[in-house]
């Protein structure tokens, strides 16, 4: 992990705090949820799964938790919430350029190009659960809850969309995102990949914040149960059954 | 004269080529076009299947009744409808891995129709259905993921 290359000099082996512990529980489950959303379409047929139960179960799952980030992002911890990582385009077209001429800016949470990556992720997930919602198994054994709303001239064409945005949009971005952060790991020596496990990074002067401030667990829960009400009932209440 | 026999002798020659061709072509629009049919009729004997399945429609054993039926009826005739010459034309939207994997292409079929005979007997209520149903229905996304591009 080669600490001791950390940016700036800070006393070694001394750790800052940077992701809070509901935050990185949220990233590997959103990551488990997405992989285990694909095997269970692809592999339907050897799961016995003709009606993709899984499928829709897991795609309840990521919608719960991309509400929960989003509520998370106004309330969570210092680096979790949007009005602490989001800047201006400028901002992240100047942090890209410093990128590139190799001058060396560092912060303790998302720096500002890597924001716009979050919201994109966040953005394109939800799209793709939402398109979920509204569309039908291609023999139309099953449906999304509201695929009842949609004319079935349109089934088809969403259909088509739910499966290009997974393959042509989010899996491109993710490959990116992961790449990006091999790259910091590697190239800039910021260890990005072990923070999002442990939580911790090496102490430096960080631009946004020396540490984060740490949002209490039990705020979490109730974002997670606030969340699951949010996405659970309504679509209970219209769609008469979930699954 | 000698000329004008040549003439007519390539003519004839050319005539027949494009007759063959022609009727070549025919063939194997028309298989294509069957097998669609067939496949269609099973889609459309499908459609109450998963109104119930998902809970849209009231259970109606007599609909999966012929459902079951046209399954088993139509499952045997399919194999045959997917010669060579009838990879590509028309508005197929088979794929080539149905020719690389005939064997595995066709046993779908006769799994379907056994799947089909064998949930004729083990349907007999909603619960039942909404158990076994899926495995019968199943057999056709597992194909279509495999075998079919999903045109228009």
């Amino acid at each position: 992990m080669r600490r001791e290359a950390a940016p700036a000099p800070a006393p070694a082996g001394a750790d800052a705090r940077a992701w809070d512990l509901p935050t990185r529980v949220f990233h590997w489950t959103l990551v488990a949820l997405i992989v285990a959303a694909w095997a269970s379409s692809e592999y339907a047929e050897k799961l016995g799964d003709a009606t993709l139960r899984w499928h829709r179960a897991i795609g309840y799952g990521v919608l719960i938790l991309i509400v929960w980030r989003l509520l998370w992002g106004v309330v969570g911890s210092s680096t979790s919430r949007f009005s602490s990582f989001l800047r201006s385009p400028l901002a992240a077209l100047s942090y890209g350029r410093d990128l590139i001429t190799g001058r060396a800016r560092h912060f303790l949470g998302h720096n500002p190009l890597g924001a716009y990556m979050v919201l994109a992720l966040v953005a394109v997930v939800a799209a793709q659960v939402g398109l979920g919602l509204f569309t039908t198994e291609h023999n139309d054994l099953a449906d999304g809850p509201l695929a009842k709303f949609v004319a079935e001239s349109w089934l088809k064409p969403i259909r088509r969309w739910h499966h290009f945005v997974f393959e042509s949009v989010l899996l491109p971005l993710v490959g990116l995102h992961i790449a990006a952060n091999v790259l910091y790991g590697f190239v800039k020596r910021e260890p990005l990949i072990p923070a999002m496990v442990t939580g911790t990074k090496p102490a430096a002067p960080y631009e946004d914040e020396a540490s984060a401030r740490i949002a209490p667990l039990w705020r979490a829960l109730v974002c997670l149960a606030l969340a699951a009400a949010l996405v659970l009932a309504p679509l209970k209440l219209i769609a008469g059954r979930l699954l | 004269m000698r000329l004008v026999r040549l003439h007519f002798v390539a003519g004839t020659l050319g005539l027949a080529l494009a007759a063959g061709a022609g009727l070549a072509t025919a063939q194997n629009v028309d298989v294509i076009k069957k097998r669609q049919d067939i496949l269609e009729g099973m889609g459309k004997a499908t459609k109450p299947v998963g109104a119930m399945l998902k809970g849209a429609a009231p259970f109606d054993l007599a609909a999966v009744k012929k459902a079951l039926a046209l399954y088993q009826a139509s499952a045997p005739k399919l194999p045959p409808l997917f010669p060579d010459d009838s990879k590509t034309g028309g508005d197929t939207e088979a794929l080539a891995a149905i020719w690389e994997n005939k064997k595995d292409f066709e046993d779908r079929y006769a799994k379907l129709a056994a799947d089909a005979k064998a949930a004729e007997t083990s349907i007999t209520d909603e619960f039942s259905f909404q158990e076994e149903m899926p495995k019968v229905v199943g057999n056709c996304g597992g194909c279509h993921k495999k075998y079919r591009e999903e045109k228009k």
